[in-house]
């Protein structure tokens, strides 16, 4: 089994000097290096966290190898900023080669490789090794050793500015990286057999079409999400670098120092996985890479929330494949009705608007408490619209609104045995009576037990 | 331009609660569940013939959805229509001047999405939808933030 941990993330970015400025606003952090690679042609600022470092990538003014500013050249005239690259990081680069050409993958020889920081003159050294792209399915992978000491590299100087004590909004580590995928199988064969990532987790969540593989690299996820079930066209296209999420102490924290610093984010909110709050950062500062911050709190280190998120809703009741025997069936929306003070008014609004006229009218007269009302219908395909005016003012029993969306009319093939039902299932239901459409039979759900909607059941004859 | 009635809105306060009576006791299947960030909102689609229920939960404080929650509480909030084309409907609708939420069209649940302004049809909220496939729904959504924090 391989030891990779993930070394370091490489975003690629055209302008290094207004990236430089943005992740050490967007991180809370000074850049640990500034340097340059005479042998590539390339110059980077790195950031160490505590788990890994990120390295900022742009092209160098010198003559370097032709091939690695020659692909870097090539992915900003494709896709502009963005993450560019995972270093999986080993102990020995060599025996990490051969163990992955023997599981299959194509890997080129490792070669050794050097940094200058350009402030203190310091050198680190290491040597690496690039998996070809359609190797890795298309995410862009190298295995790295360093040769220098891991101090040579200092921690990135957190620019927090809190006191003692107080929460801080830095970026403390990498918590995952998201890589998007149409071929699951192959992203799986990659990451799992080939390069032999622990996978600790592949699951299919069908109600968000959504499957995702969690490969560990140390305490760093490699997250390959993607469709519920393979499509055919995506058999053989290549993965896509998307994004990171990066996690921090204090979200609160992280989010006001982003918004001190420009930088606009979703603001906290609760995370998919229970016990975690999460905030999208956006705008142009992240240089194209689609980012998150997460904090996990106490709740989210328990037992029960290590599974995710999604399995709380049980579809089984009304899945084809294990159909209920059920008294009633909900067949269709019949209609939806909106209430307004001046039917033709809005009756003209709608043909205006929607291109939705008016095919029938009619006339309902009070009875006992409930006022009469006139009513106009809208077809629009599968259902109508129902627009109703009232003939007099609301009573103290009966008060719709003067305007806006009032109820809902669903049709079921049997309204006495689906009254029955809710009954005994301790809803509150009128009797079946005539509807205002003829041909109708009605009844009226109570309006808490349907979540404040004006629930009509409607039978056709 | 207008095919079919694509969805009812409806705003609840928890979704396991709805669920209970929409899902189990009026058994309408469950199409989609989904957590959209852009609006911060829980969204489930549950089919009724060939329209469906959407049951809207906020999943942050401050959108449209947790106001309209906590002014008027549960009920109805909008109905979709689903129409062929709905950025030329949009342009449309612009050039006619009808007073509109979304001066652009987005992805949503339902696919490529629009709102009219409640004033465009007295009061009412109406939104217009051409549905997408689940793949590129999915992709937006990722988009919108990378999802499925580390277990």
């Amino acid at each position: 089994m391989s030891d990779f941990t993930l070394d370091h993330v490489v975003i690629a970015v055209q302008d290094l000097d207004a990236a430089t400025e943005d992740y050490t606003a967007l991180l809370g952090r000074e850049p640990s290096w500034r340097g340059e690679h005479p042998k590539y042609g390339t110059k980077n600022t790195l950031f160490r966290i505590d788990n890994t470092y990120i390295e900022l990538l742009s092209l160098g003014a010198g003559k370097g190898d032709k091939r690695w500013a020659g692909e870097l050249s090539r992915f900003f005239q494709n896709s502009g900023d963005g993450l560019y690259a995972l270093a999986l990081g080993t102990s020995d680069v060599n025996a990490a080669v051969r163990e992955a050409r023997d599981n299959g993958l194509d890997v080129l020889d490792p070669s050794d490789g050097e940094g200058v920081d350009l402030i203190s003159g310091a050198r680190r050294q290491w040597r690496n090794a690039q998996v070809p792209l359609k190797s890795s399915n298309g995410a862009r992978i190298f295995f790295i050793q360093h040769k220098s000491p891991p101090d040579a590299l200092p921690v990135a100087a957190t620019i927090d500015g809190v006191g003692a004590g107080a929460p801080s909004g830095c970026v403390k580590r990498m918590d995952h990286a998201v890589v998007l995928s149409a071929d699951m199988e192959a992203s799986r064969r990659v990451w799992g057999e080939a390069i032999g990532a622990r996978l600790a987790l592949d699951r299919t969540f069908p109600e968000r079409n959504t499957r995702i593989l969690f490969f560990r690299l140390g305490d760093i996820t490699v997250e390959i999400s993607g469709g519920a079930a393979q499509s055919k066209e995506g058999v053989g296209k290549p993965d896509r670098m998307w994004g990171i999420a990066w996690g921090v102490d204090s979200i609160d924290a992280a989010c006001a120092r982003l918004a001190a610093a420009g930088i606009e984010t979703s603001g906290p909110r609760p995370g998919i996985k229970p016990g975690t709050i999460i905030a999208t950062v956006k705008g142009p500062q992240t240089h194209g890479v689609a980012t998150l911050l997460i904090e996990h709190t106490a709740e989210s280190f328990r037992p029960e929330s290590r599974e995710p998120h999604g399995m709380a809703y049980d579809n089984a009741p009304a899945t084809a494949d294990r159909p209920q025997a059920r008294a009633f069936h909900a067949v269709a929306l019949d209609h939806v009705v909106f209430a307004t003070a001046d039917l033709e008014a809005t009756a003209a609004k709608w043909a205006a608007t929607l291109g939705l006229p008016v095919t029938e009218t009619g006339t309902i007269d009070a009875r006992g408490a409930r006022p009469g009302f006139r009513m106009a219908k809208l077809p629009a395909g599968n259902a109508f619209v129902e627009l109703v005016q009232p003939l007099q003012p609301p009573t103290s029993t009966i008060q719709p609104p003067a305007q806006g969306m009032f109820s809902m009319s669903i049709e079921v093939d049997d309204l006495d045995a689906a009254v029955r039902d809710l009954r005994a299932k301790g809803v509150l239901v009128s009797d079946p009576a005539p509807g205002a459409w003829p041909g109708t039979r009605t009844a009226q759900v109570n309006k808490q037990a349907a979540n404040g909607v004006p629930l009509q059941l409607l039978q056709r004859s | 331009m207008i095919k079919k009635v694509h969805h009812v809105g409806v705003v609840v306060r928890d979704m396991e609660q709805a669920m209970r009576f929409y899902r189990d006791v009026l058994g309408l299947p469950v199409h989609k569940i989904e957590i959209l960030y852009e609006q911060g909102v829980k969204a489930a689609l549950l089919k009724v013939g060939d329209s469906e229920v959407e049951l809207l939960e906020p999943v942050v404080a401050d959108n449209g959805v947790a106001r309209y929650l906590e002014k008027k509480g549960e009920g109805l909030h909008h109905i979709c229509f689903e129409v062929d084309d709905v950025e030329r409907d949009l342009t449309s609708l612009k050039a006619r001047g009808v007073e509109l939420i979304d001066q652009q069209t987005r992805i949503g649940l339902a696919g490529r999405i629009c709102f009219l302004h409640p004033s465009a049809v007295d009061g009412a909220l109406v939104e217009l939808c051409q549905p997408l496939p689940d793949d590129v729904v999915h992709a937006a959504q990722v988009a919108a933030a990378p999802h499925g924090e580390s277990a």
